[in-house]
């Protein structure tokens, strides 16, 4: 029995209106929340150009389905994940081909769908659970005929075959979805051993999984009460959020072993520190709370370790150009080129509930200042 | 007064800081300023005490805020056992005596947690690099507060004394860990809570981990001076520490059997009994099958356990191998004695006992069994100085005393025996019911066999 997967009309304004050049293929994503029994999507967007310079690319192989640019899909679905709120995420991918290509579709489609899942999934700090779905949908839409195939591939088993599944239009899908919201403090010192960069990424990784495992743990109060049993979370009722952690997420066990502390000579240290604000949507399907606790959780997970990613990256662009021991950074990563063309065809396609809290950050490298701009 | 509540709090936060050079008093100076920052976390308006085993959440900085809407400043604490949901999923196994016996304050475990979703300030997350070399710090202390209280004491002052507590203990740890700090090496301080004679009560010392109690002479010897406490017999050694009645011991040995008896009930006699804490050792236990020989060696690890639990000795309950190689090594016996299954009498106790501990013991004989009815005054004054188990053996059988029933005037006597000879499991019921752990009269003893006992003597130390 395959999976339903509930689209939202705006979705099939979207796909129907994209263009292509004759012979070429669109590749794309599509995002939304997945449950046990159905999935939801509620957001497509294509996969932007390149802008390369210089010569254009030639052509890698017979047809324009070898000359997908595996990395650039890739990369662009991570960007996109990482700016999608608690409870989104990325369902699958989409192909647009002409008549001629369709046959060949479906292997690109598995191809692409893997890569990118593995992409999207690397640092990611917080394990699935046994109830998280796996499947990831594929969607071919033939050019000329308009016609859909929808199949669902098992990431999680690389040998998995393409499995039929239900691709149905209705129409606001996400008017109701009941959203969280939440501010967490966030102070984490952490001791950086060795100087290369890669030692650099490994010490924050590190330190930021000790950081996610409180969290992961936590108690989450909706409305004063635990959400931690399979009680409905009811529309609308949602006032307030809380998380309460057990401080240290020194486990028992390894407690007992301990009889002095852990000390390393470091390099230096980094510390993060500031609020972050975080949300998470959840479908309207008889959702339960602890899936909502579930969400929002993952999303302040992700919210600070995506900030963290790209203040890293940021520091290397600027490496050696500032002076002294103490370096002070503040976030700005441009996504110009990547998805800030398509912001507003992100908020036309979106049902104005789900995905109109859209982080972008600009880069300002003169005035070093951080702009948040909501569309 | 007595008291029915002991509230118990356990948390752990983690210590870190960063050391620019190991030692100086500048390394000090952050320290005590890390502690200083643990202190104002604990005071701090985010801090929330659960209630283990129930939905009962308390700010008890924010106003008392409770997430249970019975459950006010001015409740009785007694009040909270309501929302706590016992986890007996089995039956409580317990035989008619057991219900007699009066029962310890009740425990009420709750944990310490930190509210994260109420920020302080509304900054941007940023990231600040600091590129000099440091010595890094990490280090998790494990909070372990207790109050104890009567059962009308209001959740408001319950609450109140568990913050000062956390904040006490805080500066308790950081004068450990200043005073056992060598450059970078820091040692992790542990509560340790001892039930003292009243007026003090349930306290809690802090000891550095990996100090073993040996080195640890002067710091107790402060401590029984503060406390008052008798200079001749260890009340704060680790061993010491007060066992929690709702804590299973891990090695599965049961503790004090005897205390579920009722003691019989003779005109005028006084009840002497052994002091303090032993564990019932006994045939096949441990994968030994010493069916038929191994009983006074039984009664020997039953005595060890004594010494260890009072905290006289750090070291293992020796095995039966352990125990013939000692009296090899005090040349008692032959090499070839080891991994046999020879008997032992009290001679070899008390010899083993000594080896093994440094434990002098009293031998005595009687030349007949119905003599040990007359030896009431000896025994009783045994369980009253010493206090310790007492091991006879005669005829062909070993035996554990633990205490007489003895009537000065009347001369009237019952004896209170462990009997190593039992086969099964620690199943309490059959123990005390079958009375493998038991009352028994004068005609107990084989009266025409001679008997040795051989009394421990208690060190005079702390």
């Amino acid at each position: 029995m395959g999976r339903s997967y509930f689209v939202d009309e705006a979705v099939e304004e979207y796909l129907s209106g994209l263009q292509a050049a004759p012979g070429s293929c669109v590749t794309g994503l599509l995002a939304g929340q997945s449950s046990p029994q159905r999935d939801f999507v509620v957001l497509a967007v294509q996969t932007p150009h390149m802008e390369s310079e210089g010569q254009p690319k030639a052509s890698k192989g017979v047809s324009p389905l070898d000359d997908i640019d595996v990395e650039w899909v890739t990369e662009h679905a991570k960007q996109v994940s990482r700016m999608l709120p608690g409870g989104l995420c990325i369902l699958g991918l989409f192909l647009v081909t002409p008549p001629e290509l369709s046959k060949d579709a479906q292997n690109a489609l598995k191809r692409l769908i893997f890569a990118m899942d593995k992409y999207i999934i690397k640092g990611r700090l917080w394990e699935l659970s046994e109830e998280d779905v796996t499947d990831r949908v594929t969607l071919h839409i033939c050019f000329k005929t308009k016609k859909l195939v929808c199949k669902t591939f098992d990431v999680k088993d690389p040998k998995s075959s393409a499995k039929p599944a239900d691709w149905k239009y209705q129409t606001g899908i996400s008017s109701s979805w009941p959203m969280l919201a939440c501010s967490v403090e966030v102070d984490l010192q952490i001791p950086v051993t060795g100087s290369s960069s890669d030692n650099t990424d490994k010490c924050m990784k590190d330190g930021l999984r000790r950081w996610a495992k409180p969290i992961e743990a936590a108690y989450c109060l909706i409305n004063g009460r635990q959400a931690l049993d399979d009680s409905e979370l009811i529309s609308g009722q949602v006032k307030t959020l809380s998380f309460l952690c057990h401080v240290d997420s020194t486990e028992q066990s390894e407690l007992d072993e301990r009889s002095s502390a852990l000390v390393q000579v470091c390099s230096g240290s980094m510390r993060v520190r500031g609020v972050v604000h975080c949300r998470a949507y959840i479908h309207n399907n008889k959702p339960k709370a602890r899936h909502a606790a579930q969400a929002i959780k993952r999303d302040i997970i992700n919210t600070v370790c995506s900030r963290v990613e790209m203040f890293l990256e940021d520091l290397l662009i600027n490496e050696g150009s500032q002076k002294g021991a103490v370096v002070h950074h503040v976030l700005h990563v441009l996504l110009k080129g990547m998805v800030h063309p398509k912001m507003t065809i992100l908020s036309s396609v979106t049902h104005s509930h789900v995905v109109a809290h859209v982080f972008v950050f600009l880069l300002y490298a003169v005035h070093k200042r951080r702009y948040f701009e909501e569309y | 007064m007595q008291c029915d509540f002991i509230f118990r709090l356990k948390g752990i936060l983690e210590f870190a800081c960063q050391l620019d050079n190991s030692n100086g008093a500048q390394s000090q100076s952050t320290i005590s300023k890390s502690f200083q920052d643990l202190r104002s976390k604990v005071s701090s308006k985010n801090i929330v005490f659960t209630v283990c085993n129930s939905p009962v959440l308390i700010w008890p900085n924010a106003g008392f805020q409770s997430s249970v809407e019975s459950l006010t400043e001015a409740s009785a604490c007694g009040d909270i056992l309501q929302c706590i949901e016992s986890d007996d999923g089995g039956r409580k196994k317990s035989s008619k005596k057991k219900d007699k016996k009066k029962s310890g304050p009740t425990v009420v475990n709750m944990k310490l947690l930190f509210e994260v979703t109420e920020p302080a300030g509304d900054e941007a997350p940023s990231l600040i690099r600091v590129s000099t070399q440091q010595h890094c710090v990490k280090m998790p202390l494990p909070l372990d507060c207790t109050l104890s209280v009567t059962t009308d004491e209001s959740l408001a002052t319950v609450c109140t004394g568990l913050v000062e507590a956390l904040n006490k203990q805080l500066a308790d740890m950081e004068e450990v860990v200043l005073r056992y700090r060598k450059g970078s090496s820091f040692l992790v301080p542990q509560p340790f809570h001892f039930q003292l004679p009243k007026p003090a009560g349930l306290i809690t010392v802090i000891y550095p981990a990996g100090v073993p109690d040996s080195q640890l002479q002067a710091v107790r010897e402060d401590l029984h001076r503060k406390f008052k406490l008798p200079c001749d017999r260890p009340y704060l050694r680790r061993a010491n520490a007060f066992h929690f009645p709702d804590a299973a011991y891990k090695d599965g040995y049961l503790r004090n059997p005897h205390i579920h008896l009722n003691p019989p009930n003779i005109e005028d006699a006084k009840l002497y009994l052994v002091q303090g804490v032993y564990s019932y050792h006994h045939y096949m236990q441990d994968h030994v099958d010493d069916n038929g020989w191994g009983c006074a060696y039984r009664s020997l690890q039953t005595i060890f356990s004594w010494f260890q639990q009072q905290g006289y000795v750090e070291t293992a309950v020796p095995t039966h191998t352990q125990i013939q190689q000692a009296l090899v090594d005090v040349g008692d016996k032959e090499p070839r004695f080891v991994s046999s299954r020879q008997w032992i009498g009290s001679i070899e106790v008390q010899a083993v006992l000594n080896q093994l501990l440094g434990v002098t013991s009293k031998i005595m004989f009687v030349s007949q069994g119905s003599e040990l009815a007359t030896k009431g005054r000896e025994l009783a004054n045994h369980f009253q100085t010493e206090g310790t188990p007492v091991m006879i053996g005669g005829g062909i059988l070993a035996h554990t005393i633990l205490g007489v029933v003895w009537s000065e005037n009347t001369g009237q006597i019952r004896f209170l025996i462990l009997d190593p000879h039992y086969t099964g499991g620690e199943d309490l019921q059959t123990i005390t019911d079958k009375g493998w752990c038991g009352w028994k009269g004068p005609e107990f003893w084989d009266q025409n066999a001679y008997y040795n006992l051989c009394l421990p003597q208690r060190p005079k130390t702390i």
